[in-house]
């Protein structure tokens, strides 16, 4: 029969609680539902119905050997050191399912030397500069002037703008860019000519929060839904 | 007696303290040995001998461009126009039914290496861009002044990224480059001459030497990219509902409208590098 001692009696109980609990959080920090708990904080804008592990895919070995091959890397034993628990999310996780030709600023161009001041301002390189995740909202960045970086020589010839381009960088206007052209290219919609006529500065803040797109629905290329991204993975 | 005892006392304090350190270390042992860790990370069968330097191989893939440029310039664009074919760089709209222009097919193959594992980074630029944000600044700018003078490339090691840097001339190689630079509507220069230099590509790569898989494989992305670019056009060309699509085989432009297959334009650009290109992978070092 199972006896406890009774000089054992506190380390017992101790490791029966121990036990549950453990028992308790694995239970509740693997079940889809306790996501939103563990989350940093809400999805962004049409990222509410992505999985924990979409973008943070498991790191590669068991965590056993994974903390042994960052120890080792800490003591020298080993070049590189390993992801722990979950993989960095980096810039691919995030072209996985929007990547698309069309992008008329896709990140790679900004690692080019010219664009090596803008960069210093705004690093366009990466996504998370302007999509920071976690943030219930679409677009991040603190402030959307951010032509302003590399257009300000822009001139353009048989203006068809009643403001033209060259008077509204001239009078810093750069607000004004946002209201006409969205930034990646990927909506199909007509440009007006009459600045009047331009989306208004609130519904373009309102979209950045997370509200209807001001620049229709007509898109060349839609991002990839989870289903459509683990299919896309199968290929 | 007392004497005795302490020495005994001292070494069997020194036992065990001697016992307690090896258990540790052998502890320590089993805990960084045992499992493996996490394989290392290697670029699998890319790590090799290095063969040639990064200068010699970013001339090759840039000799590969020139020619594939050219090509697609005079033979497609140039031609195709003479057809009927309109070239836009709009092209990947909807509303827009036509095809890459010369720099944006360029642009096209950049992005296609980009998405490739090979770390190879290729932009176009240029002092009189139709597009003012390539206009070139800083080093690329002091460079290419040197280019305009003598057309020879500039290499240079880029501290803040690590990357190592070189610069081609881009030389108005084929009509086509000259009449649509001189009537493009936002072209800062109209007075374009065949055989200009109007620009220059950037390439930009991490390593300062590179095996020979390494090297192939900067070949292979590029050529994957020329290919994927000209089958973005193909595909383009299939969603035309008001313009007449031209019939695409074995024929070219010159011979009516006509348009290669993705395979025929690779394989005439392999047949225009082939050559070059193998001289400079055969060399004996």
């Amino acid at each position: 029969m199972f006896k406890v001692s009774p000089l054992r009696k506190r380390q017992f109980l101790g490791g029966i609680i121990g036990l549950v609990l453990g028992i308790s959080i694995f239970y509740f920090f693997t079940r889809k539902s306790s996501e939103t708990y563990i989350s940093l904080g809400p999805m962004n804008a049409g990222h509410e119905d992505l999985s924990c592990f979409t973008c943070h895919a498991d790191a590669k070995g068991n965590l056993w050997q994974q903390l042994q091959s960052n120890i080792s890397h800490a003591v020298g034993a080993r070049k590189d050191g390993v992801d722990f628990g979950t993989q960095d999310v980096t810039l691919n996780n995030c072209l996985g399912c929007h990547d698309r030709p069309n992008d008329r600023h896709p990140n790679y161009r900004f690692s080019e030397p010219r664009f090596k001041e803008a960069v210093k301002k705004i690093d366009a390189r990466t996504c998370i500069t302007c999509h920071s995740e976690h943030h219930s909202e679409r677009v991040t960045v603190a402030s959307i002037d951010y032509c302003m970086n590399c257009h300000q020589k822009l001139e353009v010839e048989n203006d068809p703008l009643d403001i033209d381009h060259k008077t509204l960088i001239a009078n810093e206007e750069w607000f004004t860019c946002i209201q006409c052209h969205d930034f990646h290219g990927n909506h199909t919609y007509k440009v007006p000519t009459k600045l009047k006529d331009t989306i208004p500065m609130k519904t373009i803040q309102d979209y950045f929060k997370g509200s209807e797109d001001p620049y229709g629905t007509n898109k060349k290329y839609i991002g990839l839904s989870q289903d459509e991204w683990l299919k896309s993975l199968e290929k | 007696m007392t004497f005795n005892k302490q020495i005994n006392f001292t070494s069997m304090k020194n036992i065990k303290q001697f016992s307690f350190i090896s258990v540790f270390a052998f502890a320590i042992n089993v805990f960084l040995t045992s499992c493996g860790g996490v394989p290392e990370e290697k670029s699998s069968a890319l790590v090799d001998e290095p063969v040639f330097s990064v200068d010699e191989v970013l001339e090759m893939v840039a000799k590969e461009n020139d020619i594939t440029r050219t090509l697609y310039t005079s033979a497609i664009v140039g031609q195709g126009k003479l057809q009927g074919m309109k070239f836009d760089e709009d092209w990947r709209k909807d509303d827009v039914e036509a095809g890459p222009l010369p720099a944006l097919f360029l642009r096209g193959i950049a992005t296609s290496i980009q998405k490739s594992p090979v770390p190879l980074g290729l932009y176009l630029g240029s002092d009189f861009p139709v597009n003012a944000a390539n206009k070139f600044v800083g080093k690329q700018a002091e460079l290419f002044e040197k280019i305009k003078a003598d057309q020879k490339p500039q290499f240079f090691y880029e501290e803040d990224t690590k990357l190592h840097t070189a610069m081609f001339v881009d030389l108005a190689s084929a009509a086509a480059c000259v009449t649509c630079h001189n009537d493009h509507k936002q072209s800062p220069k109209k007075d374009w001459k065949l055989g200009d230099v109007m620009g220059a590509t950037t390439w930009q790569y991490p390593k300062d030497s590179l095996s020979y898989k390494e090297t192939v494989a900067i070949l292979d992305s590029y050529a994957k990219g020329t290919l994927d670019t000209y089958k973005e056009y193909l595909s383009e060309i299939e969603a035309f509902v008001n313009s007449e699509k031209p019939e695409i085989g074995n024929k070219w432009p010159k011979d009516g409208k006509y348009l290669p297959t993705a395979e025929v334009f690779l394989d005439s650009v392999r047949k225009l590098t082939a050559y070059e290109t193998m001289k400079k992978l055969v060399v004996v070092k």
